[in-house]
């Protein structure tokens, strides 16, 4: 068990006083920019797992009623090739009202009615995503309809990744930026702690005290001052987050994309606090080893 | 009470000894000048001289809260002039310190403050209890042990300044008007503590400007006048 009992007067020094303050506010970021970095991991998973065997085959608008016919022979034929390859699962030719939902967030719902000539989208789900089965079927695709777009989604997938890599990363910064200035604060918070407790360390020091023990006792206090502010950080980005949850549960379907933090994440927001209580401490002890050196 | 010699300690270095110690603070004048006194382990020595003589000072080198000006100062046989950082704490250790001023730790109960030192040195939990109870019953404390130093009167925290310099056995003890804030009756146990640390090996060194206290105990005298140190039989 390990004893967490300080000799040095609890919350007895101005400067301490602040800890638990400046430590609630660090772990309510440090939540937030947690979170941000699982829900960028999450929308990147749920991304890739819908894009991953999928293609989408575009066959281009008719411009006239004659060949109307054409298209559908056109579509035919490419709905043949497809499933003549055997790496194909399933073959989906969207309907016009599909294609019209699709559509109706950006164009309005009565884009069926307009002359906007719009293409032919079919919906393909493969065995096999490796490039080069891509490659076979666009080539066999090029050979009964040139015109035919074959579309992977690789690079748009591939430029959502790096913004949302970016955004992931940006929220690893912010993470460590708290880390550094908690760590900061509590140099600071230290430093001042030693200069008002200077008469009690040095009583410390002539009973025999190693600068160890004198260490060791600021780091069980701060780590105390700071685990009550840990507490009430956790408690808040806790409700902050559950607040936003809710709030993006309101928002219609379809325009957000769906994203669920974990069971894994929740269990492991308490951690963030603990490790913040564990970083001032770690920061205590080694602040206060450094400043004792100067003196006898 | 009942003491036990916790440490033999080096018989053949004497516990303290001065080479040609000199002290100023800053640059001002010298408050100490060219002390040389060696004592043996188990000697007992009142520390007299008037107020500003240098008395408070001699002891501050004793447990090392500074380093002299000039000379080295050697305890138990190491020079502590040179000693490095680490190694002051052992030597610490080895020493029980009654301040004038008696710096008890007011946010800690009798019981704590007495008990530091143990803590300090990882003594077990059921042995501190055990001996801080047993010193503190012998100094006439023992209903106070919960209460905090800046409720007591004078007496009662020299008292407790003497349990905690004396708690750990040390091989010597410098007190600094140890009986100056207590009846003659107390005094008198207090001395007779001193006396029966000696007796089990301790040095002592005992500062006081008490003329009485000195005549009634036949010990030799350390004389401080203008910095110079005499020694009286």
């Amino acid at each position: 068990m390990i004893d967490l009992r300080s000799e040095l007067p609890l919350g007895g020094d101005s400067a301490t006083a602040y800890i638990p303050w400046l430590v609630a506010i660090m772990v309510f970021l440090g939540t937030l920019a947690v979170s941000g970095v699982n829900t960028f991991d999450s929308i990147l998973q749920g991304w890739s797992r819908s894009m991953t065997g999928t293609l989408t085959v575009q066959i281009p608008s008719a411009a006239s009623e004659t060949s109307l016919s054409e298209t559908t022979a056109q579509i035919e034929r490419v709905v043949r090739a497809l499933n003549a390859t055997q790496i194909v699962d399933s073959v989906t030719v969207l309907s016009k009202s599909e294609l019209n939902n699709l559509l109706a967030p950006w164009l309005g719902d009565d884009i069926g009615d307009s002359d906007i000539p719009l293409p032919t989208l079919i919906d393909v789900t493969l065995t096999d995503e490796a490039p080069q089965t891509v490659e076979k079927l666009r080539t066999a695709i090029a050979e009964v309809v040139p015109n035919a777009v074959v579309d992977d989604h690789r690079r748009w997938f591939g430029h959502l990744i790096e913004l949302t890599e970016g955004f992931r990363l940006l929220a690893l910064c912010v993470a460590c930026v708290v880390a550094i200035a908690l760590a900061l604060t509590v140099v600071y918070a230290t430093r001042a702690s030693l200069a008002e407790f200077k008469d009690i360390i040095a009583v410390f020091h002539f009973i025999g005290a190693q600068d160890m023990y004198v260490a060791t006792q600021f780091a069980k206090r701060t780590f105390l001052a700071a685990f009550k502010g840990s507490i009430g950080g956790f408690a808040s980005g806790t409700v902050t987050l559950l607040l936003i949850r809710w709030l993006a549960q309101n928002v219609e379907s379809g325009f957000l994309p769906d994203v669920s933090l974990g069971l894994s994440f929740w269990l492991t927001l308490p951690f963030i606090g603990i490790l913040a209580a564990l970083l001032a401490m770690v920061t205590a002890y080694i602040t206060v080893l450094g400043t004792l050196r100067t003196m006898m | 009470m009942t003491l036990s010699r916790k440490e033999k300690p080096d018989e053949e270095a004497p516990a303290v000894q001065l080479d040609s110690v000199a002290l100023r603070y800053e640059q001002g004048p010298f408050i100490l000048k060219d002390l040389n006194l060696v004592l043996p382990a188990d000697s007992i020595r009142f520390l007299t001289g008037p107020s500003g003589a240098g008395k408070t000072s001699l002891l501050s080198l004793l447990y090392l809260a500074q380093r002299p000006s000039l000379g080295a100062v050697k305890l138990f046989g190491t020079d502590v002039t040179a000693a490095n950082r680490g190694r002051l704490p052992a030597i610490r250790r080895k020493l029980g310190v009654i301040f004038q001023d008696f710096r008890l730790l007011d946010h800690l109960s009798t019981f704590d403050n007495v008990a530091l030192p143990l803590r300090i040195a990882g003594i077990a939990e059921t042995e501190i209890k055990e001996n801080v109870t047993e010193l503190l019953s012998w100094v006439g404390l023992e209903d106070l042990m919960e209460t905090r130093p800046a409720v007591l009167s004078g007496g009662q925290k020299q008292r407790v300044a003497i349990a905690r310099a004396v708690v750990n056995r040390p091989q010597l003890i410098l007190a600094d008007e140890p009986t100056g804030n207590v009846d003659d009756e107390i005094g008198m146990r207090l001395m007779q503590l001193f006396i029966e640390l000696n007796r089990l090996g301790a040095c002592i060194i005992i500062a006081t400007h008490n003329e009485h206290l000195v005549s009634r105990f036949d010990f030799p005298r350390l004389s401080l006048a203008d910095g110079c140190l005499e020694e009286q039989a």
